[in-house]
């Protein structure tokens, strides 16, 4: 029960930072909200024993991605002027929910009506670093090395990207 | 290499090296081009005599197998040639004719423009025309015969600057299209009938009794339709004056001499066909009877010295289809022979006459012309073709008079008798009002390479006749027993044959006394009714023009304004419109701008999703 | 666990995540919109992964979290070109793809 009600206060956290960070009409109101989001995400990993991956989304997501964000958001002085007239904003808003609608009902009622809810006990040393980082390395090694590719190419690509043409 | 394959592509490797020089070079000595344009039919001509000479004495049939081009199932289509005595025979005038005509040209075309161009196309004649009469089986034969004809277009409208001459070459073409269909269609029923049995002339002939009678008659016919479009009998011939308007040597050798013969020697050579089908056979004869009178009638009131000629060509072809339709093939032969020579040799001096006048053609302007040479050759020539004794056509033009008497048809008979006369009356009417003059003009001389063809062909023209020497004359009718053709013979006793040729020879001497009266020193020819149903070659054209061509025309307006552009150009101008307008309307959907993209995407995605949740909704 | 509980928040998040991705002009709400859509995917991810007792599910999670991580570097360097060029956040000035009007 208790953890029922933490998961819906989680939820809603969630839900409405999401919408606020949607819905913002600067990107620094979006971004702070976006953080409180990622935050209740995290905790709600934390709810379901995933330690390790709680820790992670703090880290990387709210510590690292968000501050980068937030440090260019800063970084290129925004005025008023240079964000783009949202006038139809809201209606844009409201048509795209109207046409994502059915689609959300459709998967909500399938999921309801589905049984995949196993209630499978829960292993003991679940979501552990030591879990984790077992799979990770018997099971998902190459991906896990090629993620690092990945890290690599993005990063000579932000740098080539950010260099003042010549 | 075999002889035959030899003498069959000299022409054609003359002719694709003349085309190579030209596309390659721009600049070529002229000396280069006559070179090669003598070298191939010099030796078709040679080899053709060779071939000729071992088919005369030894009675040996050439034959050469080119490749195999068609193989399917049991269908064989062999390129194959084969010399037999008719072959042989073609041969023995169309090579070395052609090979005159080649030098002759070499004279005539001196320094003009297009010099190659004119050789390509001279030889590639030469060499369709080989392949048409050494063709083994009828499907190679239709090859020649369409390479005749399209050659013959090309050369119609030579001198293309001036679009006469295009559209003369555009109606031979059309024209002889219409008699090709008729070819191409009886060889498909003949194909459909007996094709399966071999389709080379032996097979088929030994195959005809199969087909049944009224079948074999209708693809006689149909063959005929072809020999009518080439060889410009009633009612195809009106191509052939037209025709003129290539240069004079393309007259000589394609309008008289070989290209229309083609028509004759069909007919010859389906022959064992033509003997199972009487009434077609009388057809034709009607056809030729009819096409040599109506062809005289006009020349007698023709100016252009070319076309009197042309007409005389239909004339005496209408008189070898007479022969053919009464069974005489190798007295047709014969005088296709003799024809090829001198009418050859009357073009040959007309176009020298022309040549040395500045290209001028009508005979009023042409007359008293001072050239003694000339004079002679032409003279001779005339004697041939209105068949005085003893140059050669008399004993042709002969043996065909009594080859119609004998087979009883009296009427036919009577209408050579008439067209013969008139041949006389309006050949000697050019020549007189030519030459017999007061007034004289003097001209160019012709160059050497234009005479000694000529008098090389003045002199087959004298003695050609001696190949056939009639019985009468103690002769042996050598052509005759050396063709062996199925014929039904005539026999005529000595005495009427006698009688006849006297009476004949008689007849025509009258009429040419007449027509030096008339002709001669006078201006006669000046006073003419242009105006007359004659002069207007009994208006045929303007018949045809307003039945056939504006029915065509008339029809083919329709189609382009009504069906073609309203039904079908509108329609597909219509759709290409919507097209465009949706297009237009796509376009603003395809702004550049990615969101968008998304929401596209998006939108399919949720249909689909709705879609596929009410479909598969019971299976959930 | 509340697996469907889990699974209905995360469409929920998702769904914001596209309407935010469609409906804004501004590209760094939208680069935060492609963040929250792979959040609420990772959310599923790991609602599964704790359903089902296997840490596989833990462990794509994490790659996608090291994707998101090589993505956000770039989104950064773009922002800081595009900005540059335009003086403006505004993704209907980048209709690059389209026919030039």
């Amino acid at each position: 029960m208790q953890n029922e009600i933490v998961f819906a206060t989680l939820a809603i956290i969630t839900i409405v930072s999401a919408i606020i960070m949607i819905s913002a009409h600067r990107p620094i109101d979006s971004a702070l909200s976006f953080i409180v989001t990622l935050i209740s995400v995290a905790a709600l990993f934390g709810l379901m024993n995933a330690t390790f991956l709680f820790v992670v989304q703090i880290i990387i997501y709210a510590g690292a991605i968000l501050s980068l964000i937030l440090f260019i958001i800063m970084f290129l002085n925004i005025k008023d002027e240079n964000l783009p007239d949202e006038k139809y904003k809201n209606r844009w808003l409201l048509a795209t929910s109207l046409i994502l609608t059915p689609f959300c009902a459709i998967l909500i009622n399938l999921i309801l009506r589905s049984d995949i809810a196993l209630e499978g006990a829960t292993a003991k040393n679940f979501g552990t670093i030591q879990d984790v980082g077992l799979t990770l390395f018997s099971k998902w090694v190459l991906p896990f090395e090629l993620v690092s590719i990945l890290l690599l190419v993005a990063l000579i690509g932000a740098v080539m990207l950010s260099k003042r043409g010549e | 290499m075999n002889v035959l394959t030899l003498l069959l592509l000299g022409p054609l490797v003359s002719a694709v090296l003349i085309f190579l020089i030209i596309f390659l070079f721009s600049k070529v000595h002229q000396s280069v081009y006559t070179f090669l344009a003598l070298l191939g039919p010099g030796v078709s001509a040679f080899l053709a005599l060779f071939v000729s000479y071992y088919s005369y004495f030894e009675k040996e049939v050439f034959s050469s197998h080119l490749f195999t081009w068609l193989h399917i199932g049991d269908f064989v289509v062999e390129a194959a040639l084969k010399a037999d005595a008719l072959s042989a025979f073609m041969i023995l005038f169309v090579a070395p004719v052609s090979f005159l005509i080649h030098i002759y040209a070499t004279g005539y075309m001196d320094g003009q423009r297009s010099y190659g161009r004119f050789f390509a196309y001279f030889n590639i004649f030469v060499f369709f025309m080989l392949l048409l009469v050494l063709a083994d089986n009828p499907i190679i034969m239709f090859i020649g015969w369409e390479g005749v004809g399209l050659t013959s277009y090309a050369l119609i409208g030579f001198y293309y600057e001036e679009i006469k001459n295009t559209y003369a070459g555009n109606k031979a073409f059309i024209l002889n299209r219409i008699g090709d269909f008729g070819f191409l269609s009886a060889l498909m029923l003949l194909f459909l009938e007996i094709g399966s049995g071999g389709f080379d002339f032996e097979h088929i002939f030994y195959n005809l009794v199969q087909i049944d009678s009224g079948m074999l008659s209708l693809i006689a016919f149909l063959l005929f339709v072809g020999a009518m479009g080439k060889s410009a009998q009633i009612p195809l011939f009106v191509w052939l004056p037209d025709a003129m308007a290539g240069p004079t040597p393309v007259s000589a050798l394609i309008h008289a001499a070989t290209m229309v013969t083609a028509g004759v020697y069909m007919v010859a050579r389906f022959a064992p066909l033509y003997n199972l089908t009487p009434d077609i056979s009388i057809f034709i004869a009607y056809v030729g009877a009819l096409s040599a009178l109506f062809a005289a009638v006009v020349a007698t009131r023709e100016y252009d010295i070319k076309k009197i000629l042309a007409y005389s060509t239909m004339s005496q072809l209408g008189f070898m289809f007479m022969a053919l339709g009464v069974g005489a093939y190798s007295t047709a032969l014969f005088h296709m022979f003799a024809h090829a020579f001198f009418k050859a040799l009357l073009f040959m001096a007309a176009g020298a006459i022309i040549a040395a006048f500045h290209h001028k053609q009508d005979i009023r302007e042409l007359r008293g012309i001072q050239a003694p040479v000339l004079f002679v050759m032409m003279y001779i020539a005339t004697l041939t073709i209105t068949a005085i004794p003893p140059f050669s056509a008399f004993f042709s033009k002969d043996a065909i008079m009594s080859a119609l008497y004998a087979s009883g048809h009296v009427e036919i008979f009577f209408l050579a008798f008439v067209a013969s006369l008139l041949t006389a009356f309006y050949m000697f009417r050019m020549v007189f009002v030519l030459f017999f003059t007061r007034e004289k003009k003097s001209a160019q001389k012709s160059g050497a390479s234009m005479i000694y063809p000529m008098a090389v062909l003045t002199l087959l023209s004298i003695f050609a006749g001696l190949l056939n020497f009639p019985e009468i004359f103690a002769g042996e009718l050598n052509i005759s027993h050396w063709l062996g053709l199925a014929e039904q013979s005539h026999k005529v006793p000595h005495a009427t044959e006698i009688i006849l040729m006297g009476v004949n020879t008689l007849f025509i001497a009258g009429v040419i006394f007449y027509t030096y009266k008339k002709y001669a020193y006078t201006d006669a020819i000046e006073k003419e009714n242009e105006t007359s149903v004659i002069a207007n070659k009994f208006y045929v054209d303007a018949f045809y023009h307003q039945t056939v061509v504006r029915t065509l025309q008339a029809f083919s307006l329709f189609f382009d304004k009504t069906i073609s552009k309203s039904l079908i150009d509108d329609s597909i101008n219509a759709m290409a419109f919507a097209y465009y307008k949706i297009g237009k309307i796509f376009a603003h959907a395809e702004n550049g701008n990615v969101r968008f993209y998304a929401l596209y995407i998006l939108v399919g995605v949720v249909s689909g999703f709705i879609y596929l949740y009410f479909l598969l909704g019971d299976v959930v | 666990m509340m697996l469907k509980a889990y699974m209905i928040l995360s469409i929920i998040l998702f769904s914001i995540g596209v309407v935010g991705l469609i409906s804004r002009r501004n590209i760094i709400v939208i680069y935060m919109s492609i963040e929250l859509m792979l959040n609420a995917v990772n959310l599923s991810f790991v609602a599964i992964s704790a359903d089902l007792g296997e840490s596989s599910a833990q462990v794509i999670s994490l790659i996608i979290i090291a994707i998101t991580a090589s993505e956000a570097a770039l989104f950064m360097s773009l922002f800081v070109i595009l900005f540059r060029n335009k003086a403006s956040l505004d993704a209907n000035l980048f209709d690059m793809l389209g026919d030039k009007k």
